[in-house]
């Protein structure tokens, strides 16, 4: 009997895992909604603080997991090699906040809460913070699972979304566009004019010309 | 501090893109290499991200004499991941 490939003995790893992901990502975003309630309860009329959680589906991690390989190719040689317990994001929290200073305040207050979990901000070309991101784990849910949770600015989280929803979830393996040198030259000027009309917005709110 | 809309992008990434493009490469999307089957060379993402466009030029230049392909990646692939992208570079439509 031939052997099995990587790809089937990765589908069978995620059903396998799926009820402790499940765990961890209710009980992430649980504690998060816990511990920003005090500041979604204090919000101004103009700002926003949506905290969201998604599972990661399998043929994502499958895909996620490829394509952290150089030239996106599994070792057929070594299939046992391969576990999706490494990737950080079968588990994911993301926290939407407008205007800039919420954003700052939910992640002072979580990277208190979280002190252990290790910070992998994403950053732009010109290495300007995107999106504050932490992974971990949540020992009361999961040993194996490591979890992850971001906090980003309402509009760039819900560009990410967006883009996702529309390109990347109905065809997973168009992923790799988003890497092209143009493509990632075009994201980058989106993601510059979303954060100039951000700022352009928070200056009017921060000169009072916006009533609450 | 602002951030400059429509600012021109004088960046590595706009260098390596026509660094690249000049030479006639094209990007497979699945794989995440640009590729020259006229040259038989191949550069990972990673490698493009990680070397600065002096290194990209020079090795687009560099003579090949192997009549293999040539993978530019920044671990160099195992046997069988080089036959499998050798197989899909030759011939058949990448993504």
């Amino acid at each position: 009997m031939a052997s099995r490939s990587v790809e089937d003995l990765l589908r069978e790893e995620y059903f396998d895992l799926l009820p402790a992901i499940t765990r961890v990502t209710e009980h992430l975003a649980t504690e998060i909604r816990y511990h920003t309630l005090p500041i979604a309860n204090s919000l101004g009329r103009h700002e926003r603080l949506v905290v969201s959680s998604r599972i990661k589906e399998c043929g994502s991690a499958l895909e996620a997991l490829r394509r952290r390989q150089e030239g996106k190719t599994f070792d057929q040689q070594w299939s046992t090699a391969y576990s999706l317990t490494s990737l950080r994001d079968l588990a994911g929290v993301r926290v939407l906040g407008f205007p800039q200073a919420r954003l700052k305040e939910v992640d002072g207050l979580l990277r208190k809460q979280f002190p252990a979990w290790e910070s992998d901000p994403v950053r732009d070309e010109d290495d300007n913070i995107l999106a504050h991101k932490y992974s971990g784990y949540c020992s009361a849910a999961s040993a194996r699972i490591r979890a992850e949770y971001q906090v980003v600015s309402m509009l760039t989280g819900l560009f990410w979304e967006v883009e996702h929803s529309a390109i990347y979830k109905p065809s997973p393996n168009l992923k790799g566009i988003a890497r092209d040198l143009g493509m990632q030259q075009r994201s980058g000027e989106v993601l510059r004019a979303l954060r100039a009309f951000e700022e352009e917005f928070e200056g009017f709110v921060l000169r009072g010309e916006v009533a609450e | 501090m602002r951030a400059e809309v429509g600012a021109k992008m004088p960046t590595a990434l706009a260098t390596k893109k026509a660094i690249l493009d000049d030479a006639g490469y094209a990007y497979s999307f699945d794989r995440e290499i640009y590729f020259s089957r006229k040259d038989k060379k191949a550069f990972s993402v990673e490698f493009i991200e990680d070397h600065a466009p002096e290194v990209l030029e020079k090795s687009i230049q560099e003579p090949s004499n192997t009549g293999g392909w040539r993978f530019y990646f920044n671990t160099p692939p195992a046997e069988s991941v080089r036959l499998e992208l050798e197989s899909v570079l030759s011939g058949q439509p990448v993504g």
